[in-house]
């Protein structure tokens, strides 16, 4: 939990008015859900392993709610139970939203944080995942963050391995992956192709490791995988590239709804991800409507902090008016404010707080103070007198 | 060129680690003897020492691209890195003890026990696992010395020998976990540096080699 100075906002706002407008550009529209969501949804939408990350608490009816952990679930719910029942698909939906996290306290990770994201609703071609990698792509770079990396693999090379395996061991396996617990997997699994392929998928990244995970694809999924993979980033290579597009079959994303294409961005400092998406076509399907999904949420805060683009706070002038002159001090404040100019009106002698220019208003004269220059002008004026000392203020 | 940065933790498992990163080719000097926490190595290399329980911190948060960790320090503490390989060194067990004289007396089901420990969540899984009822009550040191004086019933803790057991008159009744050290790498580390998954290949190769070695 942080405070945000006026500055951290304002770095903050910049960057959603840039991403929103570039999910409009894309034909993704906002929506909003609720912040709080019934556990047994998000169980539901997520799987029962979501319940140990969640803030919860009791409503007076005695149900359990949670403040959403991240909006696929929320949207997955929206969207089968009201949008696909009542219109045409696909669906191109975009929010900004405040998501919650039950994080140890003193680890470093925060529990409340910000996510920008997009979900394509309705569409399963490839041509959907390359699009939503490639608008994902172009975020970063309207985002301005130099040296990002998006990694890409597919959550059926994987699936396509753990198939080999009898239910006994595939589960616990299956568990270690979440985990990253790579080093386990020879204590659980026999020696064999299934251990092989699954100890080296954290090495499968690069250009050349589709052809390296080909002989080690045993089964008809994992062939499909890599096949699907290769056809979606040549076709995000179409749109160019404003960021690096890497392959990587060992990404493993946090939710288990992921059914098809996943990726994150990586920055060049950053340890947690950017961003980070992929198809969950299983998704909706439980919540009553089957239909294909693809999507990405970006990270606001590990954006700005490898953004570090300054966030412009409007400058400030301040009013101040004589005993003789407050009628007309208020007037002159209303012109400025017309304009887009931001003023605070005050008496003389009282502290202005932060300011970039004063105004001294007597029931005679009109004098534009910056620094220790000054620039009488006139009612009329006074809109280009005050403009042109916050312009040179720069 | 990118640079690298390595954490090694203090403790039981500095030596095998610093022995092994020389074995890399890194030449450690006298860093597992001396008292710096922080050396700069030719090639952009920085090695770091970190208390084992602050060892997964330093790489999840990306203060170090890689580290060297008891697996008990990974299950307890959850964190996301990529836990990569076996190490093979610092093998040790977790396990539940009592003192010897009540110790088939407490392990009954349905006794409510306190456990003193340094593992309060692996601790929990376990009894949550067994549908038993426990009070868990954490420590930092020397947790064989609370059921001696009535802090607790019995305690979670690391064993290799057995022998801090019995001279302390505790029992195990059960093991919770086994350990050995573990190379952690960050998540992002592993997707953007080359060189992280260089050194991580490496170490995987030098490993084999050994292992051939001892079979031969």
């Amino acid at each position: 939990m942080r405070d945000q100075t006026v500055g951290e906002v304002a770095a903050r706002r910049h960057l959603e008015a840039r991403l929103l407008e570039v999910f409009a550009r894309w034909g993704y529209r906002e929506v909003a859900t609720p912040t709080l969501e019934y556990l047994d949804t998000l169980v539901h939408g997520a799987g029962p392993g979501i319940g140990d990350r969640l803030m919860k608490l009791v409503d007076s009816g005695g149900e359990v709610l949670t403040l959403r952990p991240e909006m696929t679930v929320p949207l997955a719910r929206f969207a089968a139970t009201r949008l696909l029942p009542a219109g045409p698909q696909p669906w191109r939906l975009a929010y900004i939203a405040g998501v919650f996290r039950g994080q140890d306290r003193g680890s470093g990770r925060l529990r409340e944080f910000t996510q920008a994201g997009i979900e394509l609703i309705g569409d399963g071609g490839l041509h959907a995942d390359a699009e939503v990698i490639a608008l994902a792509a172009e975020c970063m770079h309207a985002a301005q963050v130099s040296g990002a990396v998006i990694s890409v693999g597919h959550a059926g090379y994987l699936r396509g391995i753990l198939a080999t395996l009898p239910e006994t061991v595939a589960e616990p396996a299956r568990d270690l992956l979440y985990r990253r617990a790579f080093a386990d997997l020879s204590g659980l699994l026999p020696a064999g192709r299934a251990l092989d392929a699954l100890r080296m998928l954290p090495t499968l990244r690069g250009p050349d490791s589709l052809q390296r995970a080909r002989p080690l694809a045993t089964t008809a999924e994992s062939r499909h995988a890599l096949d699907a993979l290769a056809a979606v980033l040549d076709a995000v290579s179409a749109y160019g590239q404003p960021v690096r597009i890497d392959v990587d079959l060992g990404l493993i994303r946090d939710f288990e709804y992921y059914s098809g294409t996943v990726f994150e961005a990586h920055g060049p400092r950053a340890s947690m991800p950017l961003l980070g998406g992929g198809r969950y076509d299983g998704l909706l399907a439980r919540f009553g409507h089957r239909a294909p999904a693809t999507g990405f949420a970006i990270g606001l805060e590990p954006v700005l902090e490898a953004a570090a683009t300054p966030g412009h706070a409007r400058k400030t002038a301040a009013l101040r008016y004589a005993p003789d002159a407050y009628r007309k001090a208020v007037r002159v404040a209303a012109r400025l404010r017309d304009a887009g100019m931001a003023v605070v009106v005050l008496p003389e002698g009282v502290e202005a707080g932060e300011s970039a220019c004063t105004i001294a208003v007597t029931a005679r004269e009109l004098v534009v103070w910056f620094e220790d220059r000054q620039t009488p002008t006139t009612v009329d004026d006074v809109v280009d007198a005050v403009q042109a000392v916050l312009e040179a203020s720069g | 060129m990118n640079s690298l940065s390595i954490a090694i933790p203090t403790g039981r498992l500095l030596e095998d680690a610093t022995a092994l990163l020389r074995q890399m080719g890194l030449p450690m000097d006298r860093f597992d003897e001396d008292r710096r926490l922080l050396v700069a190595l030719p090639g952009s290399v920085r090695v770091l020492k970190a208390k084992p329980t602050d060892l997964l911190t330093y790489v999840e948060q990306g203060a170090a691209d890689i580290g060297i960790t008891g697996r008990d320090m990974v299950l307890e503490q959850r964190r996301d890195v990529y836990e990569l390989l076996d190490l093979g060194f610092g093998v040790c067990r977790a396990v539940l003890a009592f003192p010897e004289e009540r110790a088939s007396e407490l392990w009954q089901p349905g006794r409510a026990l306190r456990i003193a420990t340094k593992y309060p969540r692996l601790t929990m899984r376990y009894f949550e696992q067994q549908a038993r009822t426990v009070e868990v009550i954490v420590l930092y040191g020397s947790v064989e010395l609370a059921p001696l004086v009535g802090l607790a019933d019995g305690i979670v803790d690391l064993v290799m020998t057995g022998q801090t057991l019995k001279e302390n008159h505790l029992r195990e009744v059960a093991e919770i976990a086994q350990s050995s050290a573990r190379l952690v790498v960050n998540r992002g580390s592993l997707s953007r540096s080359a060189r992280v998954a260089e050194f991580v290949a490496d170490l995987e190769a030098y490993l084999a080699r050994q292992e051939r070695g001892v079979h031969a």
